[in-house]
């Protein structure tokens, strides 16, 4: 009976093992492939002809992306693509059409890539892949997306077009696994009425900040003194620790998060130190309110901010059009005019005299899933043509006028100067707000509200203005890792902003917490030792 | 067993076998499996073979010995799942007895109130306690007490530690669980023969004195399912907590529990470390069986399971 029992539940097992297993293999073929030149309309042609000739009609694609609701293009943009490619293929007589079958657009770009991450193996996740370049580095090291290094080797052109930065954001390990989609700055905005009340002179402001002679210090000065007026609050910051907004004070404080060298991330004690005491500084003196990571967006933050109830706010460039539509002041958005009237905004002051100001960018970027095309007929034959089309499709989509639609109606920066001089096209601008441009139908209707909510010369203007920031930015680690630092340093922030923790307790307990986990410790550098006598506000 | 009895059960036993092995054993012995290798971002090809021993049950003890603020979250565990479950089971038990003395309508009505906290959506049930206990004047609670004149300042309720944040989690949760034990309850005593009820009523007991000369000890096993299910539950809930320490209601490190730390190590920090998080529950299963056999043999679980004496 005994044994009986125990080779029962052992088959049950193997079954279940086996099943597991079996169609896990892959089966090695000879895939067709082309050489890519970088003349876009005959490389499409060639790819299309391989298709066509292997009794291919039909390409089906999906395409995933995730964001605010004005964002949609980071999908809409690849079904434009494959419209652009079709009509290529229609004009040379090739009778293969591409068809995205899914656009997957979810508001959580951390829910995306868990159910991307989760999927991928199943061969259940979509074909393009939009999200943070922070999750590049894990998806490419799992061989979840595509290394299109090869392929762009002949798109040169097109690669130099980008800004430099965001391409190194794209890449792990010395290769290119997706292209930039979009971007944006970290700008500090000041209140221009609460500035003029208090006798602060904001003309040449933004210059005086390039320079670093208005660094922090000068931030609590001022901030002070609008409380002393009467003004609620000095400072508002964001809250939480998906969006690195305050690392950037590491950065303005001359300090380091990411070693290249070790390929290590950084606990940079002094810049950290020097970070938590500004926080801890502000809120003791009220500028600052203590519990501001347990502030709700909707009714707190925002409301405070354009209500004037503050003179600094460390925000992003897409509160610019948040502002205006959502109902944060008095029940109603902002108009462009108030926006513009009311907001100064300039780079995040540097910490002390002789560093530097900074600003933060995470851009998104494109990648392409490694299994790409494979719900499409004679997979194996043809792998490589189908990967190849994905990345053709990837560089129409980065097509200078998706990328400025994308730029101007979701206030994100482009990634392209190309699109950062077409966003300053007024004839342009008046052909968008039209929808007089040449797009797809599909495209225009799930645009259509959103170019009449958004598209203003005072908002183009102002992405304009800012995108000179991308020169100062620095990005947070693409580190696997970095997601569990930036939650020790958010932890951290909280403490010493209610009092619980002094700096020096905090910058111990962030020490403390990266020490007890071995895989964390193994991951992270603690540099340098708290300053001594250092002082804040200095001069 | 002769083969003719053997035949027979294995007919009559195994579907159930197979349910329990697919279901209960297999999951088990693959939760033990996957915490011996270095799995991890759900990549089975890659990681299904890397094993690394106990590696992964190292590093948990050492996060558990070196983590600054584990002795907060292992203090909350015990309080929040030792109240939580007084609430629970004396809270569903006190309104089964309410709600058995009064009409079968109106106590209908009044347990299906009760229901509401267990068929709302998690999220949405939060959230209304979200807006509730906010830590400012936007929170209903503080709202209420500056417009009566109680407070001047609204009170950070979540973040007064370690009792502000651990009275809402107990809440919250106390809330959604009471439902439980007053279904089983309210079944358990309409299982009670009238008669037992309507001979003490002309006896002149009074309702406390039924409840607990009668009602009380002829529910005992049920109680002790309750109680049972109830803390193993409660060992490893977490959505509601996940929520409320998300949203910067409570304090983080009073407003986790364990569940919620192994849920957070193994899945809120970026990298999805399954192997980690199979160790962690591997560890939360050992502390619930170990839980579990306590509360069973401090109720005496055995005596029940004796067969009755004088029927055979």
């Amino acid at each position: 009976m005994k044994a009986r029992v125990i080779w029962l539940v052992a088959l049950v097992l193997l079954g279940v093992v086996a099943s597991g297993c079996i169609g896990g293999g892959t089966t090695q073929t000879t895939s067709a492939k082309v050489q890519l030149t970088g003349d876009f309309t005959k490389d499409a042609v060639a790819v299309g002809k391989v298709l066509e000739k292997n009794g291919i009609n039909e390409v089906k694609f999906s395409a995933w992306g995730s964001g605010d609701p004005n964002s949609v293009m980071r999908v809409y943009g690849i079904v434009e693509a494959a419209r652009r490619i079709n009509r290529i293929w229609e004009q040379n007589g090739i009778k293969v059409k591409i068809v995205i079958t899914d656009t997957h657009y979810v508001a959580s770009f951390q829910d995306a890539y868990k159910e991307y991450l989760s999927k991928q193996q199943l061969g259940q996740a979509g074909d393009f892949f939009v999200n943070s370049y922070a999750f590049l580095p894990t998806l490419a090291d799992e061989g979840y997306i595509l290394d299109i290094t090869d392929y762009a080797k002949a798109y040169k052109k097109v690669i130099d077009d980008f800004y430099p930065s965001l391409i190194e954001a794209s890449k792990f390990k010395g290769r290119l696994y997706g292209l930039p989609q979009d971007t944006e700055a970290r700008p500090l905005y000041i209140r221009k009425d609460v500035a003029a009340k208090i006798g602060f002179n904001l003309n040449g402001l933004d210059e005086k900040v390039k320079k670093g002679e208005f660094t922090w210090s000068d931030v609590y000065y001022w901030a002070k003194k609008a409380k002393e007026n009467g003004v609620e609050w000095g400072l508002i910051h964001r809250k939480g620790s998906a969006h690195p907004d305050l690392i950037q004070f590491i950065f303005a404080f001359g300090g380091k998060l990411y070693d290249e060298k070790t390929g290590k991330l950084v606990v940079d004690v002094p810049a950290v130190y020097k970070w938590l005491y500004v926080e801890w500084k502000f809120a003791r003196d009220g500028l600052l309110p203590k519990d501001i990571m347990s502030w709700d967006w909707a009714k707190q933050i925002h409301p405070t901010i354009v209500e004037g109830k503050t003179l600094f706010d460390i925000g992003g460039t897409w509160y610019w059009t948040e502002w205006q539509t959502k109902q944060y002041y008095h029940g109603r958005g902002l108009k462009p005019e108030e926006v513009r009237d009311w907001f100064y905004y300039t780079l995040f002051p540097a910490g002390e005299k002789g560093d530097k100001p900074v600003t933060l960018s995470q851009p998104f970027v494109w990648m392409i899933n490694s299994r790409a095309g494979e719900q499409n007929p004679k997979y194996d034959e043809l792998k490589d043509i189908y990967h190849e089309l994905a990345f053709l499709m990837l560089i129409k989509a980065s097509d200078p006028d998706i990328n400025a639609i994308h730029s101007v109606i979701s206030a994100h920066l482009p990634v392209r100067k190309a699109a950062a001089e077409l966003i300053k096209d007024e004839k342009w601008l008046n052909n968008l707000k039209n929808l007089n441009l040449d797009l797809s139908p599909e495209v225009k209707d799930n645009i259509r509200d959103i170019v009449k909510a958004t598209v203003n010369p005072i908002n183009a203007q102002f992405l304009a203005n800012v995108s000179y920031m991308l020169e100062y930015t620095h990005l947070a680690p693409a580190h696997p890792k970095y997601p569990a630092l930036a939650d020790i340093f958010k932890e951290a922030v909280d403490k010493v902003l209610r009092g619980e923790m002094t700096p020096e307790q905090a910058v111990d307990y962030i020490i403390q917490k990266v020490k007890s986990d071995p895989e964390l410790a193994k991951n992270v550098e603690i540099s340098g030792e708290i300053p001594k006598g250092w002082k804040f506000p200095q001069g | 067993m002769n083969r003719d009895r053997f035949a027979a059960l294995s007919f009559f036993l195994s579907p159930m076998i197979v349910m329990v092995v697919l279901f209960y054993l297999v999951p088990l012995v693959l939760t033990v499996y996957i915490s011996l290798t270095s799995m991890r971002n759900w990549n089975v090809e890659k990681y299904l073979t890397d094993f690394v021993g106990f590696y992964n049950y190292h590093r948990l003890f050492y996060m558990f010995q070196h983590d600054p603020t584990f002795k907060a979250v292992i203090l909350t565990t015990v309080v929040f799942v030792g109240i939580t479950l007084i609430i629970n089971v004396f809270g569903g038990l006190a309104l089964a007895l309410a709600t058995f003395f009064i009409d079968e309508r109106p106590a209908s009505l009044f347990r299906l109130l009760w229901l509401l906290p267990r068929m709302s959506p998690i999220a949405v049930y939060s959230l209304v306690w979200y807006y509730f206990f906010h830590g400012s004047e936007i929170g209903t609670l503080n709202s209420i007490l500056m417009k009566l004149g109680i407070v001047s300042h609204p009170i950070p309720w979540g973040q007064i530690v370690p009792w502000g944040a651990w009275s809402i989690i107990i809440f919250v949760n106390g809330l959604v669980g009471v439902s439980f034990g007053m279904i089983v309850f309210t079944s358990a005593l309409n299982q009670i023969p009238r008669e037992l009820i309507i001979a003490a009523r002309v006896d002149g007991a009074s309702s406390w004195q039924i409840s607990r000369k009668i009602l009380i000890p002829m529910i005992r096993w049920h109680f002790l399912y309750v109680l049972t299910w109830q803390f193993l539950s409660l060992l490893t809930t977490y959505p509601h907590l996940f929520l409320l320490v998300q949203w910067d209601l409570v304090n983080s490190d009073y407003g986790t529990t364990l569940a919620l730390y192994v849920f957070n190590t193994a899945f809120g920090m970026g990298e999805q470390d399954q192997g980690l998080a199979a160790a962690a529950a591997v560890i939360l299963s050992i502390i619930g069986i170990i839980g579990g056999f306590v509360t069973l043999k401090v109720l005496q679980f055995e005596r029940m399971m004796k067969r009755p004496r004088g029927d055979f």
